[in-house]
């Protein structure tokens, strides 16, 4: 079997035909402060009014304010995979640079919000339900798509030719996608020891709005920082694929 | 029983790895730029 | 370490990642998958003997009392799901959330006399969140009777056994 070479970046040509990585680095930086400084704002107000204003619940009282931060991290979590399958899509169909670099930027900040929602739900779990973990399908489910991640990171970088690292992992993002309706129906579909959905899309949320406002609040904050972060991530990385352009192109010159 | 520990826990294992992953992105986006302004002064 | 051997190697990590997440999803949708029986499923299809399984219920009012076996206090209380109740006897220690009228999963075996000897209690939270004065002002009005025996929705958080579709 026959391997092509690795295929260097070719500078000259890429930068010029696809002009969108240096469009997006103009865009990025005038929205990123407006971007962060929101994130920060709403999560300073929701998570300052969940911990101190906000009314405890009737049988949980005050552990069940770690809900803010627990649901929006799981929220995120499942989300951000799904910007990371739309981005493979890219990558893959349309053969998108900025979203193969997306992707890879995309993937070790989604594995640390979905940590952060493992861990919480855990120290939530123990006084609450009397366990750290249980092998439930909700519970079971999140976990893979913490290994989803992780595959992810790990494929994307792991091949000599980057393009080669980013097609490969598209290609597990997209199979990992059948986990997050499975993710969303586990609770439904059958007996949990996780509770079902407070908060549906048909409206009925069976949440106080004491306790509803600052976790919705929270939530957007966190989804914005998710994005600020990963935007900052991205013009890293189409910077770093730039000095990796250039630097080549001055070593064909000199030779 | 007082919950609080989960509580500060569960916080403060948040601030702790955003914070990290704010401060590693900071860094990183520092350097890129720092080295591409080195290589590229036009810019 | 050559490039066709790191191909390999990330081949193979790549194989045994994705096997292990199909694994564990296949496990958890086998019978696994749910969590937990209701007592009166326990009719129907009885466990096997020897085996652990868990049953969910509400705990019955009125029936959470302490006894003594073997001169060591055990807790005795039946779990029900409206239908069918299922008497528990449990030594260790509760979480906080146990109270008669609150969702319970129990771990535990079927004992000859046919009642459960548990080796873990765990307490299923519902979806409400909600803080103690409206609770008490909707009780007052009548609105809401939380854990009234027999419950007014049996037991709507315990789902049957078999996969019922999500809701509308």
């Amino acid at each position: 079997m026959k391997f092509p070479p690795a295929i260097a970046p070719r500078p000259g040509h890429i930068l010029h035909r696809f002009a969108n990585p240096g469009r997006f680095l103009r865009l990025a930086s005038v929205v990123q402060p407006y971007l962060t400084g929101i994130a920060l704002v709403l999560v300073g107000i929701g998570l300052g009014w969940g911990l101190f204003i906000a009314p405890g619940d009737r049988f949980q009282h005050d552990a069940m304010r770690i809900i803010y931060i627990h649901v929006p991290a799981a929220w995120l979590a499942s989300s951000g995979y799904f910007g990371l399958a739309i981005c493979s899509i890219l990558s893959l169909v349309w053969r998108h640079k900025l979203a193969d670099l997306a992707a890879a930027e995309i993937s070790p900040v989604g594995a640390a919000i979905t940590a952060l929602a493992l861990v919480t739900g855990s120290i939530w779990g123990k006084p609450m339900w009397g366990a750290w973990w249980v092998w439930d399908a909700r519970l079971t489910s999140v976990l893979v798509l913490f290994f989803l991640y992780l595959g992810h990171i790990a494929l994307v970088r792991a091949f000599d030719d980057p393009e080669r690292g980013q097609r490969a992992g598209a290609i597990l993002a997209l199979v990992g996608v059948v986990n997050l309706p499975i993710i969303k129906f586990s609770v439904d579909w059958w007996n949990t020891l996780h509770q079902p959905a407070s908060i549906t899309l048909s409206g009925s949320a069976s949440m106080d709005p004491g306790i509803l406002w600052p976790l919705l609040l929270s939530a957007a904050g966190f989804s914005l920082g998710f994005a600020a972060l990963v935007m900052a991530r991205l013009r890293a990385a189409v910077m770093e694929w730039r000095i990796r352009g250039l630097l080549l192109t001055r070593t064909r010159e000199a030779g | 029983m007082t919950h609080l520990p989960y509580i500060v826990a569960a916080y403060g294992l948040t601030a702790l790895v955003i914070g990290g992953l704010v401060f590693s992105t900071w860094r990183r986006l520092r350097t890129a730029r720092a080295r591409l302004v080195a290589l590229d002064p036009r810019k | 370490m050559t490039r066709k051997h790191r191909r390999l190697v990330v081949l193979i990590s790549c194989l045994f990642g994705l096997g292990a997440g199909v694994g564990l999803t296949l496990t958890a949708l086998s019978d696994n998958v749910v969590f937990f029986v209701a007592p009166s499923d326990l009719a129907s299809k009885p466990p096997r003997a020897g085996r652990s399984f868990r049953i969910g219920g509400l705990v019955e009012p009125g029936s959470v009392s302490q006894i003594r076996q073997d001169g060591k206090p055990v807790m005795q209380f039946r779990v029900t799901d409206g239908k069918a109740a299922a008497t528990v006897y449990y030594a260790g220690v509760l979480p906080d959330l146990f109270r008669e009228g609150q969702g319970v999963v129990v771990l535990g075996m079927l004992r000859p006399d046919g009642d459960i000897a548990a080796s873990e209690v765990l307490a299923k939270h519902d979806e409400t969140y909600m803080p103690p004065e409206v609770s008490d002002a909707l009780k007052k009005a009548g609105q809401w009777a939380p854990a009234a025996p027999p419950p007014a929705k049996p037991a709507m958080d315990f789902r049957p056994a078999t996969p019922v579709p999500a809701k509308p």
